[in-house]
């Protein structure tokens, strides 16, 4: 028995929700705390000068804290909301943004509009990379140790390692770009300050413009209470912003009382029926779905 | 005798804003989130894998031919936090279950809700989910 009948939906409010995860998000920064810190970027040229500042205010910080000093950031945690790379901050502020990614984003809009959204990196198992690993959905688990913290999210299987041993990065003549870039860090009290380089020129997202080599970042992490760790994060990528753009992401702890949890290893091609193609209009599609065994061999559309 | 309900909505104003549905893999933009499907069938496999998982239904047609559908969810991390387990949709479970189909028309769909025969019901993205 077929039967069609009319609803009731939300239909109509979802238009706007064919972005991105990172423009979806609810800023919950004080107006008043992100203009501060918005500003205190404008201070320095480069992120590199940032990050000088801020280990001078720290008095040199400290690299390879004994245990007892570092904080507990154990647990199970997920991004929890926050600034975008594009859109303005609780101040109502945005971004300068350079001619070519100002273009970008009215594209990526444009698409997004249309219902028109392909994953140049995810849906082909390719890794987030960063800054987009600030933005990304599902676990992390941040493992903190006195020479190194690992910041590890389970999309595509990323771990972020931030040294704190001293060592610095390598020189410009030796770097080359990754994926997370390079990490260095301190530690200002409870407070992980992180300067990261040698990033790889590539999407910031879906229907977002593209980063460059030049993007250096500054990030300062702080357990604010007992579920809540916040990330301040300045951003310079000539390529992108014409002034350092400053956004903040929060992590939650995930309740897993009963520790079914667990961070594991996935990968796009562990089921058939997830893999995705660019169609010729540039959206995203499935291939032929195999529920049946007679679906077993499929007319693959081409890639 | 299983039954197909295929409910079609469309636009309505509405005070409620949804929880949009986080795609991280690839876009959502293959299903309809102005549409809703609903089916009522046996449980043939549920896939739960990485990075989604596919809860496969069987569906008898009106002429007794059996459609197999496909009701699509994020992993089972995060099909966990919803209090979905493996074991909830064991080979042969009956149940009625929603979703935004494909725009495409083959039998498949972003799952939103399912109820089973013993009354249980899962949202394995919320009470209010839309597409991301």
């Amino acid at each position: 028995m077929m039967r069609v009948a009319s609803g009731f939906c939300v239909a109509a409010l979802f238009a706007s929700a064919l972005v991105g995860v990172e423009a979806q998000d609810r800023p919950q920064q004080p107006a008043a705390e992100w203009r501060q810190k918005h500003d205190f970027g404008l201070k320095y040229r480069t992120a590199s000068e940032l990050y000088q500042a801020l280990r001078t205010a720290a008095r040199g910080g400290k690299q390879n804290p004994p245990f007892s000093e570092l904080p507990d950031w154990s647990g199970l945690w997920t991004q929890a909301g926050g600034g975008s790379f594009v859109a303005p901050g609780p101040a109502g502020i945005g971004p300068t943004l350079t001619p070519k990614a100002a273009a970008a984003v009215k594209e990526g809009q444009a698409l997004a509009a249309q219902g028109i959204s392909y994953d140049e990196n995810l849906s082909e198992c390719g890794p987030p990379g960063f800054p987009r690993w600030l933005v990304i959905p599902f676990l992390r688990e941040f493992i903190v140790r006195p020479e190194q913290t690992w910041l590890s999210s389970e999309t595509v299987n990323n771990v972020r390692r931030i040294y704190t041993d001293g060592r610095g990065h390598p020189s410009p003549q030796d770097a080359y770009p990754l994926y997370y870039g390079d990490s260095i860090g301190f530690w200002d009290g409870q407070k992980l300050v992180i300067h990261t380089s040698q990033l790889m020129a590539r999407s910031m997202g879906r229907n977002q413009p593209e980063q460059s080599e030049q993007m250096e970042t500054v990030e300062t992490w702080e357990k604010i209470d007992a579920r809540t760790i916040v990330a301040d994060a300045w951003i310079y990528d000539p390529a992108i912003y014409q002034q350092p753009w400053y956004l903040q992401r929060r992590y939650s702890q995930v309740a897993n009382e009963d520790k079914l949890l667990r961070m594991n290893y996935w990968h796009c091609g562990e089921n058939p029926n997830n893999e995705v193609y660019k169609t010729p209009e540039g959206n995203t599609q499935y291939r032929d779905f195999r529920f049946t065994p007679s679906d077993a061999a499929p007319q693959a559309p081409p890639r | 005798m299983s039954r197909v309900l295929q409910i079609a909505v469309f636009g309505a104003m509405t005070v409620a804003v949804p929880a949009a549905i986080t795609y991280a893999h690839h876009s959502g933009t293959m299903f309809d989130d102005k549409k809703q499907v609903t089916v009522e069938g046996v449980v043939k496999e549920f896939q739960y894998t990485n990075p989604h998982s596919w809860l496969l239904v069987d569906v008898t047609n009106p002429d007794g031919t059996v459609t197999t559908w496909g009701f699509e969810a994020e992993g089972p991390n995060t099909l966990l936090q919803a209090k979905i387990r493996r074991s909830d949709f064991a080979p042969g479970t009956k149940l009625t279950i929603s979703g935004f189909p494909m725009r495409d028309g083959r039998p498949a769909a972003a799952w939103t809700k399912a109820v089973r025969a013993d009354g249980v019901e899962f949202y394995p993205r919320g009470r209010n989910p839309g597409i991301q």
